[in-house]
């Protein structure tokens, strides 16, 4: 079986540990849980025809991406940028973290989270900012860790587009 | 891509030759008109020559195809080539060390390590070894409490050695890729519980990177070992791959030395397969048996031998010994006891003796008996030896007494009466009782002094032969003939009963017995005649009882004639006495 590591990159309280653990153990928990460092969890998945295991490092959200700590995203083979599409900021946070994994790992496959897609009245980021994104041959998801719209989704397309190579 | 190049150029200079030659004059143009045709297909071939010599590509090119073999021609020649290019080759590799050293590292890793610690590993093998044998003496009377503890639980001494000696059990070995932290390979001891290796292999490298991240370690420092209780997680870093292992137990030095080893080997044999790793962990199968040396499990030989007693400490020894001599010890002084009770009891069972006191003295160690003793009763002290308590140990106080049993009396009569060996006494309800045949006088001093016997009330005798009524009676004879003199046929048949009778009890005794039959004569005739008469006299009562006696008689005739007078002849009457046969009764083997 093929192993992939997976890096979750995204600022405070986007909602990645959510994410994390709606994938692998189907739950949702509204509490807020710092994660401090890094958390591990890994989950087998159907890509490209073969079973691929995902090792899943769940990291630290940082304020700025000068914080990154880049030796967690060594070796990996993709990872998700997550923003939280209430908060606007975190869109700009998760472009600065995008550019700085791509210094440390280089050209790997990754895919933008817009997570809390069921908050839809608090949306903050415009179509015409995802739009731009997609224009740069990024590929968007909005996510619900809560209600777990694709999330599945998402991490398949990553498994996809890694096996790909 | 090349080619095509060249050809770019060749046309460029093509045209600039044809600028050039604008210039000249025009009949240039029918030189090299004749030109091609003289030369006409040669031309080509200088045209590549030329292309051949200037070309730096093409130059390069050509060079590269010779270039190997000429290099081994001329190393296989001589030195000249290593001397030339050492400078360049030192060069080459200070400037890639300034540069990045990690290919270098990267390619030497394999072979460096073992190499240093075969050296270190000969420079300390003196120390151990001086260290292992101050261990083996310091842990001393380990030993004696293991064989204690063994004898409390139950357990062999093996068993509680080999627990209390296991020093370390590694349970479970992760390869690891260096760069992802994902799990290359992984294996486990028999009977041990198995967590999620993938995840433990992500969260060791993460908690390494963590570690890093936070501490600002220096680059190049790594994370050698967790303890948590008696489980260590010991991790060997390798510049594609790690180690980590997680042991239960304190395990040496010696097995970080065999795991970076093996990690090394990893890197040599799989170095291909783990730099190009892009999660198929597939070819990193062929790695288990290499993972599977390192499943060691140690007991502790120094002290399992210091134990086991092979080479016991002067500790282990003294109190050994010490061991030793208590339990003999106690052995002996409780043999001692065991000794001296049996004593007191046998005493105790022995008729004739009462005890009344046995103790022991508490100052002098020593047993002190007392009691009362019939003097006919065994001697307590001839009864040591046999109960094998030593005679000087004891001291003895025997009141004497005159036991009242039946065996007492009986036997205290024996002592006093004497009997013959033809006589059985037997004692019952105070009555001495005696069978068998003996000596009128014995028959009558008995009856004298039976009465003076303690716990004696009736001697009886009616069952015993009183010898008188063989050895009294005498018969007569005719004068100076052999022929009894009439009349005497009941006399004659009572004494036959009677020597019966003593026969029968001799038999019965196994006593052998004589029967002496004495001849007598008067005074009347010569002495000579007198001999033969009393001889012929005896004779005829020999053959007379031979006759009439059932058991054959021991007999012995003694001819006395007239020596043996049985009555001084002084009227006829004595003579008529004397003219007779007379008997005795011999015991042959009195004793």
């Amino acid at each position: 079986m093929i192993q992939k590591k997976i890096c979750m990159l995204g600022t405070f309280a986007v909602g990645k540990t959510s994410l994390v653990r709606r994938f692998v153990a189907s739950i949702y928990d509204g509490k807020y849980h710092t994660t401090v460092g890094v958390k591990t969890d890994k989950k087998v998945v159907q890509a490209g025809g073969q079973e691929v295991m995902l090792l899943l490092w769940d990291l630290q959200g940082e304020e700025s991406a000068q914080d990154l700590r880049r030796s967690y995203l060594r070796g990996t083979a993709g990872y998700l940028l997550v923003a939280d599409g209430t908060r606007n900021d975190t869109l700009y946070a998760a472009l600065a973290l995008q550019a700085k994994a791509q210094e440390t790992v280089g050209m790997v496959p990754f895919t933008l989270l817009l997570n809390k897609a069921d908050l839809t009245e608090q949306w903050s980021i415009t179509e015409r900012e995802t739009a731009a994104l997609e224009q740069k041959g990024w590929r968007v998801i909005q996510t619900s860790a809560k209600t777990g719209a694709g999330v599945e989704e998402a991490f398949l397309t990553l498994a996809q587009k890694m096996v790909e190579g | 891509m090349d080619t095509e190049h060249i050809t770019e150029d060749r046309a460029q200079e093509v045209r600039d030759e044809a600028l050039r030659t604008d210039d000249v004059a025009a009949d240039d143009a029918s030189m090299a008109e004749l030109r091609s045709l003289l030369l006409g297909p040669a031309e080509a071939q200088i045209a590549e020559t030329h292309e051949r010599l200037t070309d730096p590509q093409r130059q390069l090119k050509e060079v590269s195809r010779v270039l190997p073999a000429a290099i081994a021609a001329r190393t296989r020649q001589d030195q000249e080539l290593s001397e030339a290019l050492a400078p360049t080759v030192a060069a080459a590799i200070n400037h890639t060390v300034r540069r990045n050293p990690q290919p270098l590292v990267d390619a030497i890793f394999p072979v460096i390590g073992p190499a240093i610690r075969r050296a270190i590993a000969a420079a300390l093998s003196g120390m151990t070894q001086s260290l292992n044998q101050t261990l083996t003496h310091s842990v001393s009377a380990q030993g004696l409490k293991w064989r204690v503890e063994a004898w409390r639980t139950g357990k062999s001494f093996g068993e509680v050695v080999l627990l209390h000696t296991l020093l370390y059990r590694v349970e479970q070995v992760f390869l690891i890729h260096r760069e992802t932290g994902l799990l290359l390979q992984h294996v486990v001891a028999a009977n041990v519980a198995v967590q999620d290796a993938d995840m433990v292999s992500s969260m060791l490298t993460a908690m390494q990177d963590f570690m890093h991240d936070s501490f600002k370690t220096p680059e190049g420092a790594q994370l050698e070992g967790v303890e948590l209780g008696d489980r260590t997680l010991w991790v060997e870093q390798g510049p594609l791959a790690s180690l980590a292992a997680i042991i239960q137990g304190k395990a040496p030095q010696d097995l970080r030395v065999h795991l970076q080893d093996i990690l090394e080997r990893i890197h040599f044999q799989f170095n291909e397969a783990l730099r190009d790793f892009a999660g198929d962990a597939a070819p990193f199968v062929a790695a288990q048996p290499l993972l599977e040396d390192c499943l060691q499990v140690q007991f502790d030989e120094q002290k399992q031998v210091a134990a086991g007693g092979r080479k016991p400490s002067p500790l282990v020894s003294i109190t050994g010994v010490f061991l030793v001599a208590l339990l003999l010890l106690s052995f002996f002084v409780l043999r001692r006891a065991w000794r001296w009770d049996a004593y007191v009891e046998s005493l105790q069972r022995e008729p004739g003796i009462v005890v009344t006191e046995a103790r022991k003295h508490y100052i002098f160690g020593k047993y002190v008996i007392s009691g009362l003793r019939d003097p006919l009763a065994r001697d307590p002290l001839a009864l040591l030896p046999e109960a094998k308590v030593d005679p000087a140990q004891v001291v003895s106080r025997w009141q004497p007494y005159q036991a009242l049993s039946p065996e007492f009396v009986l036997a205290r009569a024996q002592s006093l009466l004497a009997p013959p060996p033809t006589v059985k006494l037997t004692f019952a309800n105070g009555v001495l009782a005696a069978t068998g045949f003996a000596p009128h006088q014995w028959i009558e001093e008995t009856h004298r002094t039976a009465r003076f016997i303690p716990g004696l009330a009736q001697f009886r005798d009616d069952q015993l032969l009183d010898l008188e009524r063989i050895e009294r009676p005498l018969l007569m004879f005719e004068l100076s003939a052999a022929q009894l003199v009439p009349g005497q046929e009941e006399q004659l048949r009572q004494l036959t009963a009677d020597i019966e009778h003593m026969l029968t009890v001799a038999h019965a005794m196994r006593k052998r017995v004589r029967l002496e039959i004495t001849g007598h004569t008067d005074r009347s005739g010569p002495e000579e005649r007198n001999l033969t008469l009393s001889q012929e006299r005896a004779n005829t009562i020999a053959a007379e009882l031979t006759a009439r006696l059932t058991n054959s008689p021991d007999l012995m005739i003694v001819p006395v004639g007239t020596a043996e007078k049985v009555r001084e002849e002084l009227t006829e009457a004595d003579r008529a006495v004397n003219r007779s046969v007379t008997f005795k009764v011999v015991l042959l083997d009195a004793q």
